[in-house]
C-alpha cells in the first residue's frame, strides 16, 4: 500500500513529507524531485517507476501532491484517494495550494494521521473528518461516549450519516452541472461531442430520511413504459453511457431495477456523475472565415447561441489563436469587448451576456512579420468558454426526488437548478 | 544615448524573477509580440533599439525559444560603423546562422565589404564570423580574400593571426576549395615573420596542409629547425612569450609536432645535422638540470610541464629520424630518471616514451636497464593508468633473454592486478610466452598457471591457441596431458581449464592412460564430476571428448553409450547438447567398425598463421599508441594475416571433427567408399541417408511409360509398391498415388512430397498431406493437383522417405508427368491442316528431327502410341499412306497451343523423321525431344 506521501511547492520544495511505511527513506522525496520535477524534459505519466519505487503524482494549483509506494498498489484507488485528499483540504481550507499547505501544516498532518493508515486509505469524506478534527482545537465537553458515537457511526452501516440532525426547514437543493466537450471540423461536422455532468445535492434534512431520486433515464422509462402506458410526455428519455455514484447510492436497487434511493449525507455531496454522447444540444455555433493572403490574414467570426431565446448564457468567451509570427492585430467587433493577448498568443472576445438564438461577430486582421522559416501556420483550434444557466445539453431531467423519513415525517422542500458549462469546446478553422 | 541597454537588463531580471515555466513562457510571448510590432511598424528603428531588440532575441534563443526572425535586423546591425552594434550583429549571425542558411547569401557581400575595410576591428569581426558560419558558399566567395589578408603585407599582425584560422577552419571544412597553391610559398614565408603568434596561427594552418600531402612543403622544413634553433638559443625577441623560462613552449612543441610529418631528412644532409643539433640542445638541457628541487623556488612545476612537453616532442622526433644512438640512449637514460620521480604525469610520459623507445633496436639494451624499475612501476604504481603504460612497456621490451623473469613477474602482478586491466595482461603473457619460449613445457604451465589465476580474462583465443600449440608439437603433448589432468584433479577449477582438460584428454588421454592415477576409467570420471557445472558450450565440448574416449578406450565404450543414453542428455533441452548426443551415440553404435575410428582420427596439425593473440593485441591497443604497435609488430617479423580466417579454420576443423549433421558430405563418402557392396545390392531404395537425392536411371525408365498410358505402377521394390492414376482436364491434372506395403513390418514415419525442382513457373504443384503410418499389406492415397502454367521440360520429382524395422528408406522418383497430358484431341481435314501447316512456317515454330527407330516399326503400333500420348491422327491428310499427320492442342494456365505433327517413318532404314509446328517453339521442342526419345 502507500508508503508516503509528500506535498511540494512548484518549485519543488517540500511542504509536507508523512511517512508511513519503513519500506521507503524519507530522501524519496529528493529522488521524485530530481527526476520528475527537475527533470530536463516534461514528465506526462502520472504515475513514474524511480528505483523501483511508484510514484503516482498530480498538481494541483501550483502544488504537487505525491505518493511513493513500494509495493505493487492499485493505481486507481490511489488517485482515487489524493482527488478526495483534495476535496478534504479544500473543504477544510478552501483551497489547495503552497499558501495554505504552509499555513495549515498542523492540521494537515493531524489528517493525514486520520485519512491513512499504515498506508491504508480510512476516513476520507470531510463531514465525518470535519466532526471530529477541527480547526478551533478540541472542545473539552466531548465526552468518551463521543468517541463511542465515533466508532459506531464510521463502522455502521450508514457511515456518511449521524444520528439525532435536526433542521427546522428541511430542504433539498439539486443541481445539474453539465460540461459540453465538443471539437468541429472546419465544414460544421462535429468530430467528437460529449456531455459529462454531474448532480449536487445540498442536503439539509432532519433524522434519517430516505430519499428516491428519478431521471429521464432511457432505460428506465423504457422499463416502466408498459405498466405506465406510455403516458409521460417528458421526451423519450436519454440514454445514460457510464456513470457513478457517491458510496451513499444502494447499488444493489440500482442494479435490480435502474432506481436510485440512498440515504443522503448531511451537506454538500455529488450524488453522482455521468456521460452521454447521444443528442447533444450544442449551445454555440461558432463558424470561422479565415483568409490568408501573404503577411496578412483575414480572420472573421461568428457565434450564433442555439439555445432558447428566453435562456441567455454568461461569461462567453471566445479565443481565436494567431500565428507565432503575429506582428499586429486590429480587432472589431460590436458586441462584447475583443483584444489581441499577444503573451497566449490569441484574441480574446469577451461577451458578459449572450442571449439565445442571438448572433455575435468579430473580425480581425492580423499582420504577420516575415520569418526566415517559411512554415505553414497549423491553424490551431478556436476554442470558447462560457456557461448556459437552465439549459442541460445532454437533455437531462429531474423527473421526481421523494424524500421519506418514518419517524419525523416532515414536508420537504426541493430545489432543482441547471447549468451546462464548456468543457474543451473547439472548432478547428 | 545609454550604451548599456537597460530595456535588456530589465527583461532579463523578469524572466529570472518568474515563478513558473509557464509564467516566463507568457513574458516571453509578451516581447515576441512586442519587438514584431516594432519590426513590422512604420516607425524605423534607430541603431540602439534594434541592437537592443537583437539582443533580447539572442537571449531568447539560448533559453531554447525557436526564434525566426530578426535576421534582417541583424544584418542591417553588421552595415553599421558602430563597433558595438556591428559586433552584436555578427554576434546574431555568427549564432544563429548555419551554413544552409539562405541567409548566407545576403551577408557574404557585407562580410566581403568589412574584409576590405581600412578598420583593422572590422576585419577581424568578419574574420571571425567567416570562422564560425563558414558555408561552401561563404568558403567559395571569402577564401580567396582571406588568403590575401593572410599573405598581404599591409595586414597588422593580428589580423594575418585571425586570418591564418579562418583559413584553417575553412580548409578543414572544404578543402578542395581553397586555392592553395600559388599562395604557398608566401604563407611558407610567413614561418619567418617576426611575430610569434602570427607563426603559431600559420603553423597550425600549416600543419593541416602538410598533412594532406607533404608535396610542396619541403622549404618549411629548413626554416622551421632555423626558427626552432633561434628559439633554442634565444637569437630574437621572445618579449611576452617567455613561459617560466622556456621560450615558447607552445610553439616549439607544434614545430617539432610540424617536422614529424615529414620524412627523416636524409644522413649527412645539413638539415639533419641542424635539427639534431636542437634536438640535443634540448635533450642536454635537461639532462643537465635536476628533475626538479623543491628547494629552488625559482623551478616552479609549471615550468617542468613545458619543458617535459618540449622534450616529450623532441624524443618523438629523435625516434622518427631513428638513427642518432648516443641522443637515444642520453634520453633514455634521462626518461629512466624520470622513472623515479614523484609526480605521477612525469612517470607516465616517461614510460610512454620509453616503450616506444624499446622498439627501436638502438634504445632496445639501453631500456632493458631499466626493467627493474618499470617492474617495480608496474606493482607500487597507484595509479592505474600509469601502471597500464608500464605494462605496454615490459610488453615491448620482453625477448628471449629475459622472458621467464618478465613473465614471472606478470604472473605474481596479475594476481592482485586491477579487474580493467587483467584481459590485457593475459592476452600479453600468452603472446610474450609464445612468442619467445624456448620451450613449450614451459609455454604450457605459463598459460595453465594464467587459467588458473586469472580464468574469467583468459580469452577463447588464448585456450585455442593453447590447443593449436599442444597440437601442433608433439613433444609437450605428453606433458601437457599430465599437467592438465593434474590441474583438473583439484577440485576448484575454472571452466576454461575443463575446456582445455577436455579437448586435450580427448585428442591425448591415451598418452597417460597407462599411468594407474589416471587409468581410462578415473578420465572419465574426471571430466563427469566437472560435467555439471558448466556452461552448455563447455559441456557440448565435453560430449565430443567422452566420444573420443569411446573410440580410445574400448573399454568404457558401454560405460559412455550409457551416458549418452540417458534422460537427462538424449533429451537435453538444449538443442546443440541433444544433437550432438544422438549423433555421437548413433556413430559409436554404427555397425560398420571402421567409421568411428576414421571420423575420430586424431586431429591434423594446424597450419602455422599468425598468432590470433597478436591480432587481438593489436585491437585493443588501436588508437593508443598505433605507430609504436605497428613498429612492433613490424620488428617481430610475424607473418601477418588476420586471426579471423584461423579462428575460422578452427571452427571448421573443430565442427567436421566433432559434429556430424554439419560435415554430412565428406562422411557420407567416406561410408559410401567402405561399404561399396552392400550398398549396391539394394536395387531400388538407398539404404541410408547419403545418397544425394537423384533418381535411379532405372526408375526413370519405369516413369517414361506414363507418357503413353495414364494409370500403372509407378515403383516397386521388396517393400513399397507406388500405383498412379491420372485424369486429366484441359491445363489441370490430378494424380492419385497409390501406396502399399508389401513387407510384412509396419511403416512408420512415412512422407511423400513432389518437388518441381525448376518448374515451379511452369507447374504448380499441390500435394495433400499423407498418413505417417503403413499396415503391413496396406494401402494408403496421396492426392496431387498439378496446375500447368507454362509448358514444361522436365518433370518433377517425387520423394519419398519412411522408416520401416528402425531403418529410414528413402526414394526419389520422377514424377508421371509430361506436357502431352495437357494434350487434347482436335479434328481437322486436309485443307485446314494445309493451311494451318503453312501458317506456322516461321522459322523457330517448326521442330524437326531425324532418329532411329528403336523398335521394329509397325503402323498399328505407332498409331495407337500416338494416340495414347494424345494426338489425333488424321487421317487422309498425308498423300503418302505411311505417314502419320497428328494434331492436338496443348492446354496451359496461360494459352492453348496448338500443334501439328508429321511423322514419317523410314522402313528400309528403321528411322523416323518427326515434324513439329506448333505456335510457340519451345512446344514444338519438348514435343519433338519426347517424340524422338519414345519411338
Amino acid at each position: 500500500m502507500i508508503s508516503g506521501l509528500f506535498i511540494y511547492s512548484h518549485k519543488g520544495e517540500v511542504l509536507i513529507s508523512r511517512v508511513y511505511r519503513d519500506d521507503i527513506r524519507r530522501n524519496v522525496s529528493d529522488v521524485f524531485r530530481v527526476n520528475i520535477i527537475h527533470s530536463r524534459h516534461q514528465v506526462r505519466s502520472p504515475v513514474n517507476i524511480i528505483n523501483r519505487t511508484s510514484f503516482f503524482h498530480i498538481k494541483h494549483e501550483n502544488v504537487w501532491l505525491v505518493v511513493a509506494a513500494k509495493e505493487n498498489v492499485n493505481a486507481m484507488t490511489v488517485f482515487a484517494f489524493l482527488h478526495k485528499f483534495i476535496q478534504v483540504f479544500v473543504s477544510y481550507f478552501g483551497k489547495f495550494n503552497d499558501e495554505a499547505v504552509k499555513n495549515n501544516f498542523i492540521l494537515i498532518y493531524e489528517l493525514l494521521d486520520e485519512v491513512l493508515d499504515f498506508g491504508y486509505p480510512q476516513i476520507v469524506d470531510s463531514n465525518a473528518l470535519k466532526a471530529y478534527i477541527t480547526q478551533e482545537g478540541l472542545k473539552i465537553a466531548r465526552t468518551s461516549t463521543g468517541a463511542g458515537a465515533v466508532t459506531s457511526q464510521l463502522t455502521g452501516t450508514v457511515s456518511w450519516r449521524r444520528e439525532g440532525i435536526k433542521y427546522r426547514k428541511n430542504q433539498m437543493f439539486i443541481d445539474v452541472i453539465e460540461s459540453v466537450n465538443l471539437l468541429m471540423s472546419t465544414d460544421g461536422k462535429p468530430l467528437s461531442a460529449h456531455v459529462s455532468g454531474s448532480i449536487m445535492i445540498k442536503c439539509y434534512l432532519s433524522g434519517m430520511p430516505e430519499c428516491k431520486f428519478g431521471l429521464n433515464d432511457k432505460i428506465l422509462l423504457e422499463k416502466d413504459g408498459r405498466s405506465q402506458t406510455r403516458a409521460r410526455k417528458g421526451g423519450a428519455g436519454i440514454a445514460i453511457d457510464d456513470c457513478t455514484f457517491h458510496q451513499c447510492v444502494k447499488l444493489g436497487k440500482f442494479e435490480a431495477d435502474r432506481s436510485i434511493s440512498f440515504i443522503p449525507p448531511d451537506g454538500e455531496f455529488e450524488l453522482m456523475k455521468y456521460r452521454t454522447t447521444d443528442n447533444i444540444a450544442l449551445p454555440f455555433k461558432v463558424i470561422p472565415l479565415v483568409k490568408e493572403s501573404g503577411n496578412r490574414i483575414e480572420i472573421k467570426v461568428v457565434v450564433k447561441a442555439q439555445f432558447k431565446a428566453t435562456l441567455f448564457a454568461t461569461n462567453v468567451e471566445v479565443r481565436i489563436p494567431t500565428p507565432r509570427n503575429t506582428a499586429a492585430v486590429h480587432v472589431t467587433t460590436v458586441t462584447g469587448s475583443a483584444k489581441y493577448k499577444p503573451s497566449e498568443n490569441a484574441i480574446i472576445w469577451k461577451m458578459k451576456r449572450f442571449a439565445g438564438q442571438y448572433e455575435a461577430q468579430v473580425s480581425a486582421e492580423v499582420e504577420l512579420l516575415a520569418s526566415s522559416e517559411k512554415k505553414a501556420w497549423n491553424r490551431p483550434p478556436i476554442s470558447m468558454d462560457f456557461q448556459v444557466p437552465m439549459f442541460p445539453a445532454s437533455g437531462l431531467n429531474v423527473r421526481f426526488l421523494k424524500v421519506l423519513e418514518h419517524k419525523l415525517n416532515y414536508e420537504t422542500v426541493k430545489w432543482v437548478r441547471y447549468m451546462t458549462k464548456a468543457g474543451s469546446y473547439e472548432t478547428r478553422c | 544615448m545609454p550604451d548599456d541597454m537597460r530595456g535588456l537588463h530589465n527583461f532579463i531580471a523578469e524572466i529570472r524573477a518568474t515563478k513558473s515555466k509557464e509564467a516566463e513562457e507568457k513574458r516571453i510571448n509578451k516581447e515576441l509580440a512586442n519587438i514584431r510590432s516594432k519590426f513590422k511598424g512604420d516607425k524605423p528603428l534607430d541603431g540602439y533599439q534594434k541592437k537592443k531588440y537583437v539582443c533580447k532575441l539572442l537571449f531568447m534563443f539560448l533559453l531554447g525559444e525557436d526564434i525566426d526572425f530578426g535576421h534582417m535586423e541583424a544584418i542591417s546591425l553588421v552595415a553599421s560603423n558602430k563597433y558595438s552594434e556591428k559586433q552584436i550583429g555578427y554576434l546574431f549571425l555568427s549564432v544563429m546562422i548555419n551554413e544552409t542558411s539562405d541567409f548566407n547569401r545576403l551577408i557574404i557581400q557585407q562580410i566581403k565589404n568589412d574584409l576590405l575595410d581600412r578598420n583593422e576591428t572590422h576585419v577581424c569581426l568578419a574574420l571571425t564570423c567567416i570562422a564560425n558560419v563558414g558555408g561552401r558558399e561563404m568558403a567559395e566567395s571569402l577564401a580567396g580574400d582571406v588568403q590575401k589578408l593572410l599573405v598581404s603585407p599591409d595586414s597588422r599582425s593580428f589580423v594575418k593571426k585571425k586570418a591564418a584560422l579562418t583559413l584553417l577552419r575553412l580548409y578543414r571544412k572544404f578543402p578542395e576549395i581553397l586555392p592553395v597553391g600559388e599562395y604557398t610559398p608566401r604563407i611558407i614565408a610567413l614561418l619567418d615573420d617576426p611575430d610569434l603568434s602570427v607563426v603559431t596561427s600559420v603553423l597550425a594552418l600549416l600543419y593541416a596542409l602538410v598533412q594532406a600531402d607533404t608535396q610542396g612543403y619541403g622549404s618549411c622544413v629548413d626554416r622551421a629547425i632555423a626558427r626552432l634553433r633561434r628559439l633554442q638559443t634565444r637569437e630574437e625577441s621572445l618579449e611576452g612569450y617567455v613561459y617560466y623560462d622556456i621560450a615558447a613552449p607552445w610553439l616549439q612543441v607544434k614545430l617539432l609536432r610540424f617536422l614529424q610529418v615529414f620524412p627523416a631528412p636524409a644522413p649527412d644532409s645539413r638539415a639533419r645535422e641542424a635539427v639534431v643539433e636542437v634536438l640535443r640542445s634540448i635533450v642536454g638541457k635537461a639532462a643537465n638540470e635536476p628533475v626538479r628541487d623543491k628547494r629552488n623556488k625559482q623551478q616552479l612545476p609549471q615550468y617542468f610541464n613545458a619543458r617535459n612537453a618540449v622534450l616529450y616532442e623532441a624524443v618523438r622526433v629523435l625516434i622518427h629520424l631513428e638513427s642518432e644512438t648516443d641522443l637515444l640512449v642520453e634520453s633514455s637514460n634521462l626518461l629512466g630518471r624520470f622513472l623515479s620521480s614523484k609526480e605521477t604525469n612525469l612517470r607516465y610520459f616517461a614510460l610512454e616514451l620509453m616503450s616506444s623507445l624499446a622498439t627501436l633496436s638502438f634504445t632496445h639494451e639501453a631500456i632493458k636497464r631499466h626493467q627493474e624499475t618499470v617492474v617495480n612501476a608496474l606493482t607500487q604504481e597507484k595509479d592505474i593508468s600509469v601502471r597500464r603504460r608500464a605494462l605496454d612497456l615490459l610488453y615491448n621490451l620482453c625477448g628471449k633473454s629475459n622472458v621467464r623473469v618478465i613473465v614471472r613477474e606478470l604472473l605474481q602482478y596479475l594476481q592482485v592486478a586491477d579487474y580493467e586491466i587483467r584481459e590485457e595482461m593475459v592476452l600479453k603473457i600468452a603472446v610474450l610466452a609464445e612468442l619467445h619460449a624456448d620451450d613449450y613445457s614451459w609455454y604450457v604451465d605459463v598459460i595453465l598457471q594464467l587459467i588458473r589465476v586469472a580464468g574469467d580474462y583468459v580469452s577463447e583465443e588464448v585456450w585455442h591457441r593453447v590447443v593449436q600449440i599442444v597440437t601442433n608439437q608433439p613433444d609437450v603433448q605428453d606433458y601437457a596431458t599430465k599437467v592438465v589432468f593434474d590441474a583438473l584433479c583439484s577440485p576448484y577449477c575454472h571452466e576454461t581449464m575443463v575446456k582445455v582438460g577436455g579437448y586435450l584428454l580427448g585428442e591425448f588421454g591415451h598418452l597417460i592412460a597407462n599411468n594407474p592415477r589416471a587409468t581410462p576409467q578415473i578420465q572419465l570420471q574426471l571430466l563427469l564430476s566437472k560435467f555439471s557445472m558448466c556452461s552448455p558450450s563447455t559441456r557440448a565440448l565435453l560430449l565430443s571428448t567422452l566420444v573420443k574416449f569411446a573410440n580410445l578406450f574400448p573399454e568404457i565404450k558401454t560405460d559412455i553409450e550409457t551416458i549418452f543414453r540417458s534422460n537427462n542428455l538424449s533429451r537435453n533441452t538444449d538443442p546443440e547438447i541433444q544433437q550432438r548426443v544422438i549423433e555421437y551415440l548413433s556413430l559409436s553404435q554404427h555397425p560398420n567398425p571402421n567409421v568411428m575410428p576414421t571420423v575420430l582420427e586424431e586431429m591434423p596439425k594446424f597450419k602455422e598463421r599468425e598468432s590470433s593473440l597478436l591480432a587481438k593485441i593489436r585491437e585493443k591497443s588501436e588508437g593508443v599508441s598505433v605507430d609504436a604497435e605497428a613498429a612492433k609488430v613490424a620488428r617481430q617479423t610475424v607473418i601477418v594475416d588476420r586471426d579471423r580466417q584461423e579462428r575460422e579454420d578452427r571452427e571448421e576443423r573443430e565442427a567436421r571433427r566433432s559434429n556430424p549433421a554439419v560435415s554430412q558430405q565428406p562422411q557420407a563418402n567416406l561410408l559410401g567408399d567402405l561399404d561399396a557392396a552392400p550398398a549396391s545390392t539394394g536395387p531400388s531404395a538407398v539404404n541410408t541417408t547419403s545418397q544425394p537425392p537423384q533418381a535411379n536411371p532405372e526408375l526413370a525408365h519405369l516413369s517414361r511409360a506414363f507418357l503413353f498410358q495414364n494409370d500403372g505402377k509407378l515403383y516397386e521394390d521388396a517393400i513399397l509398391q507406388i500405383g498412379v492414376k491420372t485424369s486429366v482436364k484441359n491445363n489441370l491434372a490430378r494424380v492419385a498415388l497409390y501406396f502399399g506395403n508389401k513387407s510384412g513390418y509396419p511403416i512408420t514415419n512415412f512422407t511423400s512430397d513432389v518437388f518441381a525442382i525448376n518448374t515451379t513457373e511452369t507447374l504448380s504443384l499441390q500435394a495433400k498431406p499423407v498418413e505417417g503410418q503403413l499396415a503391413p499389406k496396406a494401402q494408403t492415397q496421396q492426392l496431387i493437383n498439378v496446375e500447368c502454367l507454362k509448358e514444361f521440360e522436365e518433370q518433377p520429382t517425387l520423394g519419398v522417405a519412411y522408416v520401416v524395422n528402425g531403418q529410414l528408406q528413402r526414394a526419389v522418383i520422377k514424377f508421371p508427368i509430361f506436357v502431352n497430358k495437357f494434350l487434347a484431341s482436335f479434328d481437322m481435314d486436309q485443307p485446314t491442316f494445309v493451311a494451318r501447316w503453312k501458317q506456322l512456317s516461321a522459322p523457330g515454330l517448326e521442330s524437326q528431327k531425324v532418329f532411329k527407330a528403336a523398335q521394329p516399326i509397325d503402323v498399328a503400333a505407332v498409331r495407337s502410341k500416338l494416340q495414347s500420348m494424345g494426338f489425333t491422327v488424321l487421317a487422309g491428310v498425308d498423300p503418302n499412306p505411311d505417314n502419320f499427320v497428328c494434331a492436338g492442342v496443348v492446354h496451359t494456365g496461360s494459352s492453348q497451343v496448338g500443334v501439328l505433327l508429321r511423322l514419317e517413318p523410314n522402313r528400309d532404314a528403321q528411322m523416323y523423321r518427326a515434324t513439329f509446328r506448333t505456335s510457340r517453339d519451345t512446344v514444338s521442342r519438348i514435343l519433338c525431344d519426347l517424340v524422338a526419345s519414345s519411338f
